[in-house]
């Protein structure tokens, strides 16, 4: 059942989620800008892309609630695939731009670009002719496992689990859940009442992981 | 891991070389000074020239390199963006 709760939640971490990624992006600005450092390009761009992707993402919720929550009915049929699309592209990109800031060294700009855009506009292509987000889901959950195991071989000389890795699989990790959980009518349904407190129990950890992040950079970059 | 973080600490050295020698120096002592090759040293060069942390000036039809304001501030800022390069890892 539709509870006003769930729109106000959504909205509070949306919000949030997206402001912590600007200013993320933002506070780098001047650190790309005077040394134009591939890493930090990556990095900034990732949360610029993740950021992004939260709007997309409350927006493709809303267009799912829409059909049960409001005497209105936004036409899912004509925008869900295109937010799915959008949702698809973008986030794929960023959560590869966040594994190329730890392993750009080892790989040309250019095969990276090239793997990175073709993966996202195949995958957010295939996500919106079976019109399921889920598909994203999946296919990034398996990016995901790609990444961990290419910063741990071919990243950084820190192979260890460090904290900065911990707080990079932490943030690509919370992206998936929060993706997994916009249809209220989707698979994680089978929790019940629950469910609504688990989104919100991720949604907290997420917001935490970005201010960790924002927080660690202020300290180097006032 | 650090050609880029050494190739930021290059560059750091050659902006900190002419900023010690009041912030005008000719291109043949700073080469000099810079201690790398003059290949190694062109590439660098062209660089900081096309980053706009350097301009070249001319005064009585001697070419002299100076720092920008841009080049002030990396000089400045060096230590906290490898710093965070090196946390982040980068």
């Amino acid at each position: 059942m539709f509870e006003p709760a769930i729109i106000i939640t959504e909205i509070a971490f949306t919000l949030i989620a997206t402001i912590l990624c600007f200013l993320i992006f933002f506070k780098t600005k001047e650190s790309y800008n005077l040394t134009k450092h591939d890493g930090i390009r990556y990095f900034r761009d990732a949360f610029l892309l993740f950021g992004i992707s939260y709007i997309l993402r409350f927006i493709l919720e809303l267009i799912f609630i829409s059909g049960v929550a409001f005497d209105f009915i936004i036409p899912r049929e004509m925008f869900g695939p295109l937010f799915i699309l959008g949702v698809g592209y973008v986030s794929t990109v960023g959560l590869w731009y966040l594994i190329f800031s730890s392993i750009w060294k080892s790989f040309s700009r250019k095969s990276l670009m090239i793997v990175g855009h073709s993966t996202a506009l195949v995958l957010s292509l295939i996500s919106f002719f079976l019109h399921s987000h889920l598909i994203i889901l999946y296919v990034q959950f398996i990016l995901l496992i790609i990444g961990i195991v290419l910063i741990f071989t071919t990243g950084t000389k820190n192979k260890k689990l460090s904290q900065t890795k911990i707080l990079y699989i932490l943030t690509a990790f919370l992206w998936l859940i929060n993706l997994f959980v916009i249809d209220k009518n989707g698979p994680h349904r089978m929790f019940g009442a629950w469910g609504i407190w688990i989104d919100t129990f991720f949604q907290i950890i997420s917001i935490i992981v970005l201010f960790i992040i924002y927080h660690k950079i202020l300290h180097w970059l006032k | 891991m650090n050609k880029k973080r050494d190739r930021l600490a290059v560059i750091y050295d050659i902006l900190d070389i002419i900023r010690q020698h009041h912030n005008s120096m000719k291109l043949t002592p700073l080469l000099r000074s810079a201690n790398l090759s003059s290949n190694s040293f062109s590439d660098y060069y062209s660089e900081l020239i096309s980053k706009e942390l350097v301009k070249e000036i001319v005064d009585d039809g001697h070419k002299y390199v100076t720092l920008t304001d841009k080049g002030f501030k990396y000089l400045e800022k060096y230590k906290l963006i490898s710093g965070f390069i090196e946390e982040f890892e980068l």
